[in-house]
């Protein structure tokens, strides 16, 4: 597999310190660490939503760093998907309007085809009977999962996740990572900052941050839920000898 | 799914989105009615003086008259398009009467004339020249509401009477400001009334267009023909003719365009708060690669289709208001012509206000591109400056206590007695003006020494001065000649008011109008050469030059603006005399002037008193009419606009601190003590702003208003102020405008529970 996103040096005041790392096509990648140890800025800067100091970021093979705002914004709309942990969506939509938003904004000629397309990724997560309720008339885990609809609706070859799951309970977390998975198996690679031992342990591989820098690396391959529990332990071993 | 998020953001903010569309409405409105105003006012008199055919210059007389000089005067001027005398039988008021009503206390000059074969044509409601038959006359249409008058009352003169068969438009005399007024009978009835009254002449030319006026009246003076009265100019009638109302329509403008500054501020507001609390989503925008132009298009759309409502509301509503303001000025001058071209600049007006608007709204959106995805994800950074909503409340009080006051103190000041000082009429409560008439038998000097001596026998009499007014040939500084109207008198007893300098004290001084100063370039300090005469009367006349010092410069609106005073005792023939006279605290003046008329009532020796609350009262009657309703309007304004904002604006405050609220009640705090704090800011804010609307409202406001009472001829004036009104009644209607929206808006404090600081919290 060819690697979707590449990043050499990437430097950020104090936060990021010469970061380097790759994500595969298809691949789903967690980054954890410590609160405050620059997992969401790291995010935010190889998907340039933000601007680093210096270092590298290719994605999709082209050099992003020294794209304009509006160069970056276009990459966004179209290059990659988001998914944050406030499940931000415009109140004044109904869901399905709320999905359909960033891909009708990139091209207006083919909306009827993206209400189409957002029905088909709605049922798939288990929402489509929400499609014209309003934001607030759905539970955290239903907008989360619109959320994603809405990250897939031009199928990025990458959607990036700022803890997805942190603001849900257990159930509807579960949910969420379940549609991640099913994203996943489709051919999209995944990049996601979690807290959560459980939802890291489904990803193929993990990486952990400490004070701006990368500290170690768990490889645990494709996700199967055979052994999901065997994961599980893997994961919380490796994360305490990391110092977790 | 623009449409449905455009519908959908204004339905879940129903109070912002009606508030802005309020302002819009209000900004769209005014404007556009105050273009319409306008254009209808300058079209209705445009239209009138065209059809009636307005002489570009006018010359009263009373007294002999040699007709063949002026024609040849006439015929020797290139400029001179047509020429006629008119006659007009100046009648004593106290003889007139119509229906019930009788003219003894009107303070007009009203008399008959016959409809003119030439121009300056006296027309009917359709802007038709009236011909009027045996035993039926015509009277000006100013007095048809004053005094309810129709058609087939009878009118009295003296023992005589005439069945009124209509209502006429006087393309000159039309207005109150005008101090004449012209009864049309036929030519037959003209003269069988002649014994009635004075005869006056109207000398009248029209110019070609594009001549030069000023050179045409210097050639008149110089040429020694008749000029025992005011001379009157196209430019003054037009003037007077636009100012009655035009005066409401300049008050309109100005509050329009406070309430357009308002409106600015508080759509500015609103969108910056409304921004602030959509930062999240602008970020998740953002995030997703939504572009600078695709955010700013999500909200401007929103703002264009409330601006596209406020703009229908705003100019339906001029529309409407239209109608009823400009009854009067329709009665009065007729129909406009172009109404398509009027309705079209009003609509212009009111779009260029939304286009106003709009620039605003686009310009505070941008605001939000100076944000990253990532501040706004993080709530961190700040969308403009709007950090506290207390600051736009004051100003907002401040501008609405302005735009109340601006139009009362001009009422207020106008209706004040000492109004008629900057008038260039001196401060006292009676004006008796002894006048040369067209009847050979009446002396003046005798008519006026019988009214001297009754006035000085007279022991209720406290104080009186009188003013003798020459025509006097004049050296200006720079060689030039001049005709120049100077009134000789004391002048400190009775004082005019001077923009400049003060009155003349000694025979070496002399105070000139701004209107004559103007002209002819002078300042205090300069030195005129004046020419008196000298002789005995017995002689031959002999003249000297003597050097005055203009020591003073003063506004003044009588004899056509053009005046002079000083101390002079020379010989130079009197052309009119006035007695400026104060009575003793108990007396009545209404009744002593009444005492005075009927004395001296059915003679004809020119004497005419008047009482000057009644004289402010006949002139600017109808002004003060209109800019109270100007006044009353933007009071009424000032309380919606206070009103909104407060409720608006503290419904944002206190949406903004709900996650505070609720935490100061988890910590015991109650929903009293949350409001009282909110009072109390609120308090502060409103008087800080009552405190600098009322400053402004007389200092800077003056200024203003000066600038609009200066196209009234009143220059260099200070607003005399109704402190009851300025200090009492706006403060605390606004008050109550604003207590009122706080009191609806603080109920919202105890509906925030003391738990929702404990989440997120989500309407």
């Amino acid at each position: 597999m060819e690697e979707i996103l590449q990043v050499k040096n990437l430097r950020k005041g104090e936060i990021l310190r010469n970061i380097g790392f790759a994500v595969r096509e298809a691949e789903m990648v967690a980054i954890m660490g410590p609160s405050g140890c620059g997992k969401s800025t790291l995010l935010y800067n190889v998907s340039g939503m933000d601007q680093a100091d210096g270092g590298e970021v290719m994605l999709g093979g082209h050099e992003i760093t020294g794209l304009s705002e509006e160069e970056r914004a276009k990459l966004r709309l179209s290059g990659m998907g988001f998914v944050f942990q406030q499940m931000n969506m415009l109140s004044h939509l109904n869901l399905i309007d709320n999905i359909v938003l960033p891909a009708v904004h990139a091209d207006k000629k083919h909306q009827k085809e993206y209400y189409s397309r957002a029905k088909e990724l709605m049922a798939l997560f288990h929402i489509g009977e929400l499609a014209l309720r309003r934001v607030n008339e759905v539970s955290g885990g239903q907008l989360q999962r619109a959320c994603i609809c809405r990250s897939m609706m031009l199928e990025p070859p990458i959607i990036f996740a700022d803890e997805p799951t942190g603001a849900l309970n257990q159930t509807a977390a579960s949910e969420v990572i379940d549609a991640f998975l099913e994203i996943n198996r489709t051919g999209t690679a995944i990049l996601m900052v979690t807290h959560d031992s459980r939802v890291a342990s489904r990803c193929e591989r993990i990486l952990y941050m400490l004070d701006g820098e990368l500290q170690g690396e768990l490889t645990l391959g494709k996700y199967t839920k055979e052994r999901e529990k065997e994961r599980e332990k893997q994961t919380v071993r490796w994360l305490e000898d990391m110092g977790w | 799914m623009n449409r449905r998020l455009i519908i959908n953001s204004i339905r879940a903010e129903k109070s912002v989105s009606a508030a802005t569309c309020i302002f819009m409405a209000l900004s769209a409105m005014l404007f556009s009615l105050s273009i319409l105003l306008f254009a209808e006012l300058s079209d209705s008199v445009d239209r009138l003086m065209t059809t009636a055919g307005t002489p570009d210059f006018l010359q009263m007389h009373a007294g002999e008259l040699k007709e063949e000089n002026i024609r040849a005067f006439g015929a020797s001027r290139p400029e001179v398009e047509d020429q006629q005398i008119l006659r007009f039988l100046n009648l004593p008021n106290g003889i007139l009467s119509i229906g019930d009503a009788s003219l003894a206390e009107n303070t007009q000059d009203n008399g008959l004339c016959f409809q003119s074969g030439r121009f300056d044509l006296l027309v009917d409601a359709d802007n038709r020249a009236i011909q009027p038959g045996k035993g039926e006359v015509y009277v000006p249409v100013c007095y048809r509401a004053e005094y309810g008058l129709q058609a087939g009352d009878i009118m009295r003169i003296g023992t005589e009477t005439l069945r009124v068969a209509g209502f006429l438009r006087d393309s000159q005399m039309n207005s109150m400001m005008a101090s004449s007024k012209r009864f049309l009978v036929s030519e037959e009835d003209y003269e069988r009334l002649k014994p009635f009254g004075s005869e006056e002449y109207l000398i009248e030319f029209r110019l070609y267009k594009g001549s030069d006026l000023n050179a045409f009246s210097t050639a008149y003076r110089e040429a020694g023909l008749p000029q025992n009265g005011p001379t009157i100019t196209g430019p003054l009638i037009r003037m007077m003719n636009a100012l009655s109302d035009g005066m409401m329509i300049l008050v309109i403008l100005l509050v329009s365009v406070v309430i357009l500054l308002i409106s600015l501020l508080c759509i500015r507001t609103l969108i910056l708060t409304q921004l602030e609390k959509d930062k999240p989503e602008i970020g998740m925008l953002k995030a997703v690669g939504i572009s600078k132009k695709g955010i700013r298009d999500m909200y401007f759309s929103k703002y264009l289709l409330l601006s596209l409502i406020g703009c229908a509301v705003g100019i339906l509503a001029a529309m409407l208001l239209a109608g009823p303001l400009s009854a009067q000025m329709r009665e009065l001058y007729g129909d406009p012509g172009h109404t398509g071209l009027i309705r079209l600049l009003a609509l212009s007006g009111a779009l260029i206000v939304e286009a106003v608007i709009l620039c605003t709204v686009s310009r505070t959106i941008r605001k939000t591109e100076k944000l990253t995805a990532v501040e706004a994800l993080f709530l961190r950074g700040s969308i403009g400056k709007t950090k506290n909503l207390f600051v736009p409340v004051g100003i907002i009080t401040a501008a609405a206590v302005f735009i109340m006051l601006v139009p009362w103190n001009m009422k207020s000041t106008i209706a004040a007695p000492e109004f008629v000082t900057y008038m260039g009429i001196g401060k006292s409560q009676i004006r008796i003006d002894v006048r040369q008439t067209a009847d050979e038998t009446a002396d003046l000097e005798e008519t006026l020494g019988s009214v001297t001596d009754s006035l000085l026998k007279d022991n209720r009499v406290a104080d009186l001065s009188l003013m003798q007014t020459g025509s006097y040939q004049v050296n200006l500084p720079d060689g030039a000649l001049y005709e120049l109207m100077i009134e000789n008198g004391d002048h400190g007893r009775f004082p005019v008011q001077y923009t400049e300098g003060r009155y003349p004290e000694s025979a070496d001084e002399i105070a000139v109008s701004i209107l004559n100063a103007e002209e002819m370039g002078l300042q205090t300090g300069d030195i005129l050469k004046v020419r008196v005469i000298t002789d005995d009367g017995t002689g031959p006349e002999q003249f000297e030059i003597l050097p005055l010092r203009i020591c003073g410069i003063y506004s003044d609106v009588t004899n056509g603006g053009k005046t002079a005073k000083a101390c002079l005792t020379d010989r130079t023939p009197v052309m009119w005399n006035v007695i400026y006279l104060s009575l003793n605290e108990d007396i009545s003046p209404e009744e002593w002037v009444r005492e005075y008329k009927e004395r001296f009532a059915g003679t004809n020796q020119g004497v005419r008193i008047t009482l000057i609350s009644d004289y402010l009262q006949g002139t600017y009657g109808q002004t003060i009419r209109n800019i109270s309703n100007a006044a009353a309007v933007s009071c009424a304004l000032a309380c919606l606009v206070l009103f909104v904002v407060v409720l608006l604006l503290l419904r944002l405050v206190i949406w903004k601190e709900r996650q505070d609220s609720s935490l100061m009640k988890a910590l015991g705090f109650s929903s009293a003590d949350l409001k009282r704090a909110y009072l109390k800011k609120m308090v502060v804010s409103v008087f800080t702003g009552l405190i600098i609307g009322i400053f402004a409202g007389i200092v800077p406001g003056q200024g203003l208003a000066g600038l609009l009472l200066g196209t009234m001829g009143a220059h260099g004036f200070r607003f005399i102020i109704d402190p009851f009104a300025v200090f009492l009644a706006a403060p605390g209607m606004l008050l109550f405008a604003a207590a009122a929206a706080a009191g609806i808006s603080l109920r919202e404090v105890s509906r925030i529970r003391a738990f929702e600081c404990l989440g997120v919290y989500r309407n």
